[in-house]
């Protein structure tokens, strides 16, 4: 009973405030606000075609809307983060350092639950309609995003290889596992609690136990012990034939790519199924890489952007938000010589794109996240028994 | 005016260092629970990490001791110490990181020296019995933080052994018959050992707390205490955090530990030394011993830059090719000089404020000073934290005083580290003497000792400059992601992992520290031709 009046009051000043806040907010005021203001917009720095188009984006801004956008490179939004649980601990709830951040899972979930974001805002912005709601663009790693954060880009888990060295990928966990014995040593993953690795290990749990239905619920130590079982019998079974005899494993997906480059590896991973082409313009692969996916599919989810409580220029962040979520830079994104990240649109506001072979091919489904519990569990238990 | 002086180094320090870490102490406060020493010990990579995080940061540290010595011993004066010395900026100037980046791509089993001899073994595709990189014991790790530490310890003996009182014993001990080896072993390292304690012990901290170098080189089950820790402390979960803020503490505890067993063994040497037995050895071996030491602390350097040049320039460079198939400038037009100009600024003005400030704090301030060599041991990610909690409260989060400000927090311990051993065994009868003929203390400083003592003086910018330039979170962190260095640059882009990329930030990063150390070794030797007898 406390409990329930509790939430009430909960939603009820949830909604007051969002009524007497957002009901009074018009667009074109938003639009006026905006103009002249400074979006600190926190994004990962790593990669130079995305650098490139937020340099575009933010070149439009100017032009379009007289918003100054500046790139903040980092390394990991964890520090964007702890930077704005800082701030909040030293009481610097306005003029805060970070107007917009490129987000999603235990990020969010962390922003979401210590009451550090401002809004909800995503879904009053103009370019909303276009969305495809039927992505999970209002689930962040199954934790509702509320408004909190917009869309901004789709992804799915895509396996590289080398058509001169591998001709017929695995096309299913059991496939992959008997393509590693046969070829022992050259085959590994990315270190959990790595975003990547953890990933995979998700990848695997779903696709070894085909009653997914558990899955998407909050883990329970009984489930978690039978449903894990499988995962733990088929790693012990591919950590014999892996990559260091499985005692070592790459760190990030960036790694798995370079050991692929230099013959280390005969499979690596991303979570943008472009990477392949992109990895190739840049000649990080060779131009006889590939992407591949399993027959059952694989795991898929969305990023997003997300606004502080206390950022500086709230309304610039949302004109520019805005601006990305329209059928031109969601477009633009998409293309394979910009950047390659998938749109969160419906298709039938994007113009049609040329198929590229190197892409992850459109028949692969897309797989839904496990409910994001079972991240720490399965994070804790692989440490256990792999970690040391 | 003493008194005064004393004040100001007080409260310098206190600015610098005081404030974060008294922004620490609700975290550590945090860190001690008991619960929280519960969750570490529960967590089963922490003892194997314990182990192997010991092992790399001892073994490297010992080695790098006896290797720089023994650099001293064999070479000194002659002429291949002199063309060690001319090396010696540019292998002090290439970061870390940029080291082990190359370090790998030489020693990896797809690596360059692979490459070369896999013609030989008729290998296609790279062996993978080879474990030669990210090795379960840290080995590679080890030998790459040997190798670095050693040319920094080189580096700071290098202001020492100018000082004439050793190479007179030196001397001496050879118009008696002994070797130059056995001199400087028995006579020379025993009083080495002193004013080198404080740099040996920066580079054990270095050793146990480095996070970038492990990442590259060092194994991944278990990884290093530092890498946990700072893997924890990035995460949102808080019980991670609070596991973080233990092994913040340990790896605190892990230090004290180092040193009082280093000062045991100190002392140990000293009771076996005290009464050596005057027989003369003859150095055997040494037509093999001194090319193999020599080739030994620079080849790895020179392979690892030269790999880092060409990838800068390659255009792919896939398994077997011994050299790019094609080489381009395409990554190098992006580079901008705008961000050059401003990590300049910031390190000159960082060392133009701690080198003062250290000259004080040596004359005027406290002996004991083993707090100011906290930001060296502390993970990085909550003590800039607290840099950035205080630079909010006085809002100056976000300007260049600021980052400056946090900058010096590791600037002025290094510059310390570097001129404290040089600055306690200067002849205290040099300032008694211009005391008891009428100066002042701030005087006999000014005119006598300072500029006597020019040489680590430099040395000390040198490293403050190469500190600055490197500094990453701080940057990120107070400048509010508003100011932008090569290093903010170059760590931002480095995470993409396109190892063109990373060799162009790698080669920029160096760059501009072997300027300041170019311009340092320059300028001491300039100033010593012109003063004979200078120390």
């Amino acid at each position: 009973m406390p409990f329930k009046s509790l939430s009430l009051v909960g939603l009820v000043l949830v909604s007051s405030v969002s009524l007497t806040t957002h009901a009074a907010e018009d667009w074109s005021k938003i639009e006026q606000a905006a103009k002249g203001q400074t979006v600190y917009f926190n994004a990962w720095g790593g990669g130079e075609a995305i650098n490139q188009y937020i340099d575009w984006a933010a070149e439009q801004a100017k032009q379009r809307y007289a918003i100054t956008v500046k790139h903040v490179k980092i390394t990991d939004a964890a520090e964007v983060v702890k930077r704005i649980q800082t701030e909040q601990q030293a009481g610097r709830t306005s003029d805060g350092s970070v107007d917009l951040i490129w987000v999603n899972g235990e990020n969010f979930s962390a922003l979401k639950r210590e009451q550090l974001l401002y809004g909800p805002w995503a879904e009053q912005l103009p370019n909303w309609v276009n969305v495809d709601t039927t992505k999970p663009v209002q689930q962040d790693f199954s934790e509702s995003t509320d408004g909190l954060e917009a869309p901004w880009g789709t992804a799915q888990l895509t396996f590289i290889a080398d058509r001169s060295k591998l001709p017929t990928p695995p096309d299913s966990a059991a496939a992959l596992l008997v393509f590693a014995k046969q070829n022992p040593g050259r085959v590994s993953y990315p270190k959990p609690p790595s975003f990547h690795g953890t990933t995979f290990l998700k990848q695997l749990l779903l696709e070894l136990n085909p009653e997914a239905s558990v899955l998407g619920k909050p883990v329970e130590a009984e489930a978690f012990a039978k449903l894990t079982q499988p995962l733990w019998a088929y790693l012990d079974e591919l950590h014999s034939v892996a990559w260091q005899q499985g005692k070592s494993f790459p760190a990030s997906d960036a790694e798995m790519h370079q050991k692929l480059a230099d013959g280390e590896l005969l499979i690596s991973l991303s979570f943008n199924p472009n990477e392949a082409a992109s990895l190739i313009a840049s000649k990080r692969l060779p131009e006889t890489a590939y992407s591949f996916g399993f027959k059952k599919g694989t795991i898929g989810n969305v990023h997003f952007l997300a606004i502080p409580f206390n950022a500086k220029a709230k309304e610039a962040a949302q004109v520019f938000a805005n601006f990305l979520l329209s059928p031109e830079a969601q477009a633009h994104k998409a293309d394979l010589k910009t950047w390659g990240d998938p749109s969160v649109l419906l298709a039938s506001k994007l113009p049609n794109q040329a198929l590229n072979p190197s892409v992850l091919p459109t028949d692969v489904p897309t797989l839904a996240e496990p409910h994001a519990s079972w991240v720490e569990a399965l994070e804790k238990e692989w440490i256990k028994r792999y970690g040391s | 005016m003493d008194s005064g002086l004393s004040c100001v180094a007080w409260l310098g320090v206190l600015l610098i260092l005081g404030l974060p870490l008294l922004g620490l102490v609700p975290i550590f406060g945090a860190g001690l629970q008991a619960s929280a020493w519960q969750l570490l010990w529960a967590d089963p990579q922490v003892m194997p990490a314990l182990k192997l995080t010991l092992f790399s940061a001892s073994l490297s540290t010992i080695l790098a001791l006896l290797l720089a010595c023994a650099l001293v011993f064999l070479f000194y004066p002659a002429k291949t110490w002199q063309r060690l010395q001319q090396q010696a900026p540019i292998f002090l100037a290439i970061p870390h990181a940029a080291f082990a980046i190359g370090l790998v791509f030489l020693l990896a089993p797809s690596g360059w020296l692979v490459r070369v001899v896999s013609p030989v073994f008729a290998w296609t595709a790279p062996p993978t019995g080879l474990i030669t990189t990210q090795d379960p014991y840290a080995l590679s790790l080890s030998l790459a933080l040997l190798l670095k530490e050693t040319w920094f310890l080189l580096w700071v003996l290098t202001g020492l052994i100018n000082q004439q009182w050793l190479m007179k014993q030196s001397l001496v001990a050879q118009t008696l018959g002994y070797t130059r080896w056995q001199a400087g072993w028995q006579i020379l390292f025993p009083q080495l050992l002193k004013p080198l304690a404080w740099p040996l012990l920066a580079v054990f901290a270095y050793g146990l707390s480095v996070v970038d170098m492990s990442l590259i080189l060092g194994p991944s089950t278990p990884p290093t205490l530092a890498v946990l820790a700072w893997q924890w402390f990035a995460d949102p979960d808080p019980s991670q955090q609070l596991k973080a803020q233990s092994l913040a503490l340990l790896l605190i505890g892990l230090l004290v530990l180092g040193a009082s067993c280093a000062y045991s063994l100190y002392k140990l040497l000293h009771t076996l030394l005290a009464r050596p037995k005057g027989r003369r050895k003859r150095a055997y071996g040494t037509f093999i011993f001194k090319p193999l030491v020599k080739y030994l602390v620079t080849l790895p350097f020179w392979l690892s830059l030269s790999l880092l040049v060409l990838w800068s320039l390659a255009d792919g460079w896939f398994f077997p090719q011994i050299l790019p198939a094609n080489l381009g400038l395409n990554a190098w037009q992006k580079a901008e000089l705008e961000t050059l100009l401003l990590t300049l600024f910031i390190a000159s003005c960082s060392i133009l404020i701690s080198l003062p400030l250290a000259l004080i704090w040596l004359e005027w301030g406290n002996k004991h000073q083993a707090y100011l060599y906290l930001p060296l041991i502390i993970p990085a990610l909550p003590f800039t934290a607290a840099q950035y909690q205080i630079a909010l409260l006085l809002n100056l989060d976000g300007s260049l005083l600021a980052v400056i400000w946090s900058h010096l927090a590791w600037v002025l311990p290094y510059m310390l580290l570097v001129l404290s051993g040089a600055y306690q065994s200067l002849d205290a009868r040099y300032l008694l003497t211009a005391k008891t003929l009428g100066y002042k203390t701030w005087q006999a400083c000014l005119y006598i000792k300072w500029p006597l003592l020019l040489r680590p003086i430099l040395a000390a910018c040198a490293v403050g400059f190469a500190v600055s330039v490197a500094q990453y979170l701080p940057t990120l962190f107070v400048g509010g992601g508003r100011i932008e260095t090569i290093s903010t640059e170059a760590v931002s882009l480095s995470s993409g992992g396109n190892r063109s990329t990373l060799a162009i930030q790698a080669v920029l990063q160096t760059l501009l520290p072997l300027l300041g150390f170019i311009l340092a070794s320059g300028l001491s030797r300039w100033y010593a031709r012109r003063h004979p007898g200078l120390n």
